[in-house]
């Protein structure tokens, strides 16, 4: 079965720009996608990532920039002539017609014959695991089998391109973590470059190859979920992508090693990694994140030492607020089982993995 | 969940035997007159007496002329139905969709012809279909309809439209469609049911419209309305008089009936004028 998408062009996104009257919702957003690439537009609600979405498909025109597929220049072209396949929010399967004259619709839009319409449509049904459906009406399929059937139809045509309009939204959380596994695995069969929109950062993390981090119309951070996660580019990123601890302090790089000397008695070692160690002094932002905060009943070896607040069960896992003089609240997320002697009120001492351990201009 | 018995208070058998009664006289009270024409209409007089001999005699006596009233009528209430809601789909559509300035201003001045008494829009278009010569003529008669029936249409096909969120032509278009495209294969479809019921409204009231077809109407073309008002003005409740007026009322069920079955009953009660994705 031949479903791959050989046809597969990058994309180029070349200083689009929109504005809705003074409100500016995507400022000169530039970004290449390669062929095949799976890329997600992330970010919360109003940061300009469903305009980019709505801009690419044709279905609201950019003030200004260019879109290109390959060599071919498409922003001129209204939404029926883009070849774009789209995934809606809500599906939005056409209720009168089939699940096999869904997945066709773009077919017949293109006259393929009926022989080879129903071959196509069959080969999706097996993509998508529906195989048998696809004589029902998209009202007798449950939430997860409407998303496939419109995954389906995005691809059949063999796309250009396929955009995904926050999919897995109306999905339970139960299934929401199997479709994504799902979609991803979909995707790298069909070999589809794929632009893929969402707020939830986990999805981000799970499916793409890269993910573009927006927020108010601009791009904080282009990278792979590992990079985004582990070195967060600017104060939004860490905020955003994952539970952070931000402490504000000042570069320090005076012995020798570079630290961040958040109070007067209180001076933590830092990674280096992307960032200028030559200005000693500077405003910084130092996060570590919450498994990278180890919490200890006895005080020897510890950096420094907290006084338990609140412990939070989460199942595997157990969240620790901690109250540290000088440095205010911080957040531990341990196992379970470490943590089982630890309790409220107790002085704890606390470590932090440096290697873990990121500061960012402020 | 069903409450157990004990718990049903007095009070709340009382309230619900209350609400009971309270329905049960709220359809006695709008069906009653259909039922008394119908009884009326065969036993020829609208004194109607209990037990009484079923007979046809009244359906059998009505004359010729009207029969052609009837038809002239039906004719002239299905054309203009067809030809309003021909011209209300795109009408609303382009209303809708197209964002046009005014929008809100235009789809209030087309609900003119429904709040304006119709006897003075008669009169009005009386003063028009003079000089047309369209006074006394079928076709007068169907275009005063058509102005009713439009306005009536707009009103139906613009809700329908607003209630189809956007995606689905959108979804259509990223599939390849033009917009004429997506309307016919996606948007038609889906508020067809609606228009089903819109025809059903719309064909109804044109099949009774009386005061606006008062001073239109003429020897030469006679809605059936027209003709049961003057004939019971100049001889009384004659019996064929009640036995056409049966008549209609069978014609408004066999209409109703067609829709609801073809539709299916989900989509006759109530705003559900569009199917839901």
């Amino acid at each position: 079965m031949n479903i791959s998408n050989n046809a597969a062009q990058p994309v180029h996104i070349d200083r689009v720009r929109k504005t809705f009257g003074e409100f500016v919702a995507v400022r000169e957003l530039s970004l290449d996608i390669a062929a095949g690439e799976f890329v997600t537009f992330l970010g919360p609600s109003g940061c300009g990532k469903s305009t980019t979405l709505k801009m690419l498909s044709g279905l609201l025109p950019q003030d200004s920039g260019e879109i290109r597929f390959g060599n071919k220049r498409i922003d001129m072209l209204p939404a029926n002539k883009r070849n774009i396949g789209l995934v809606f929010q809500n599906y939005a399967l056409f209720p009168h017609m089939s699940v096999a004259e869904n997945i066709a619709f773009g077919l017949r839009m293109r006259g393929w014959n009926r022989a080879s319409k129903e071959k196509r449509v069959e080969e999706l049904l097996q993509l998508v695991r529906l195989e048998g459906l696809g004589g029902r009406k998209p009202e007798q399929l449950s939430g997860g089998q409407q998303q496939r059937v419109a995954v389906a139809r995005a691809l059949a045509f063999n796309p250009d391109l396929v955009l995904l309009d926050e999919p897995l939204s109306n999905l339970d959380a139960k299934l929401r973590e199997q479709v994504r596994l799902d979609l991803r695995d979909i995707q790298r069969r069909a070999n589809q470059t794929t632009i893929f929109v969402t707020h939830d950062q986990v999805e981000a993390l799970v499916m793409s190859d890269r993910i573009v981090l927006m927020n108010r119309g601009g791009v904080e951070q282009v990278g792979t979920p590992y990079e985004l996660y582990a070195t967060p580019a600017t104060e939004f990123g860490a905020r955003f992508v994952g539970a952070n601890n931000l402490l504000a302090g000042k570069l320090d790089v005076e012995s020798g090693t570079p630290q961040a000397r958040l109070g007067p008695e209180m001076v933590l070692p830092i990674s280096t990694h992307a960032l200028d160690v030559s200005k000693s002094g500077i405003d910084i932002w130092y996060c570590v994140r919450p498994e990278h905060v180890a919490v200890r009943p006895g005080k020897d070896g510890a950096i420094f030492v907290g006084r338990v607040l609140d412990k939070i069960y989460q199942g595997t896992t157990v969240l620790v607020d901690l109250d540290v003089q000088g440095l205010g609240t911080i957040r531990a997320e341990r196992p379970a089982l470490e943590v089982g002697n630890v309790t409220v009120g107790a002085d704890v001492g606390v470590n932090i993995e440096r290697s873990h351990a990121v500061a960012r201009l402020s | 969940m069903s409450a157990p018995r004990w718990r049903l208070a007095p009070g709340l058998i009382f309230g619900r035997a209350a609400l009971a009664i309270y329905l049960v006289i709220m359809v006695l009270w709008l069906t009653f007159p259909v039922v008394l024409v119908l009884l009326a209409s065969f036993q020829g007089t609208l004194e109607v007496s209990w037990p009484a001999p079923v007979s046809f005699d009244a359906y059998k006596t009505i004359p010729p002329s009207y029969w052609e009233a009837f038809w002239f009528t039906i004719r002239a209430a299905l054309l203009a139905t067809g030809i309003a809601l021909l011209v209300a789909i795109p009408a609303a559509w382009a209303m809708v969709r197209g964002r046009l300035a005014g929008r809100r201003v235009m789809s209030n001045l087309v609900l003119i012809p429904d709040v304006v008494p119709q006897l003075i829009l008669g009169i009005a278009l009386l003063t028009v279909f003079i000089p047309l010569r369209l006074s006394n003529s079928f076709a007068g008669v169907m275009l005063a309809l058509v102005a009713l029936s439009l306005s009536t249409g707009l009103r139906f096909t613009e809700a329908l439209l607003e209630g189809l969120p956007d995606e689905y032509e959108q979804a259509a278009q990223s599939l390849g469609a033009d917009k004429l495209t997506a309307f016919r294969l996606v948007v038609l479809p889906l508020i067809a049911p609606g228009v089903a019921i819109a025809a059903l409204f719309i064909f109804m009231q044109n099949l009774i419209t009386f005061e606006l077809l008062f001073f239109i109407s003429g020897p030469s073309a006679t809605p059936i309305a027209i003709r049961l008002f003057s004939d019971i003005i100049d001889r009384g409740i004659v019996p064929y008089a009640v036995a056409m007026a049966g008549i209609l009322v069978y014609v408004a069920i066999a209409f109703y009936t067609l829709v609801a079955v073809s539709l299916g009953p989900k989509y006759m009660a109530g705003s559900v004028m569009s199917r839901k994705g």
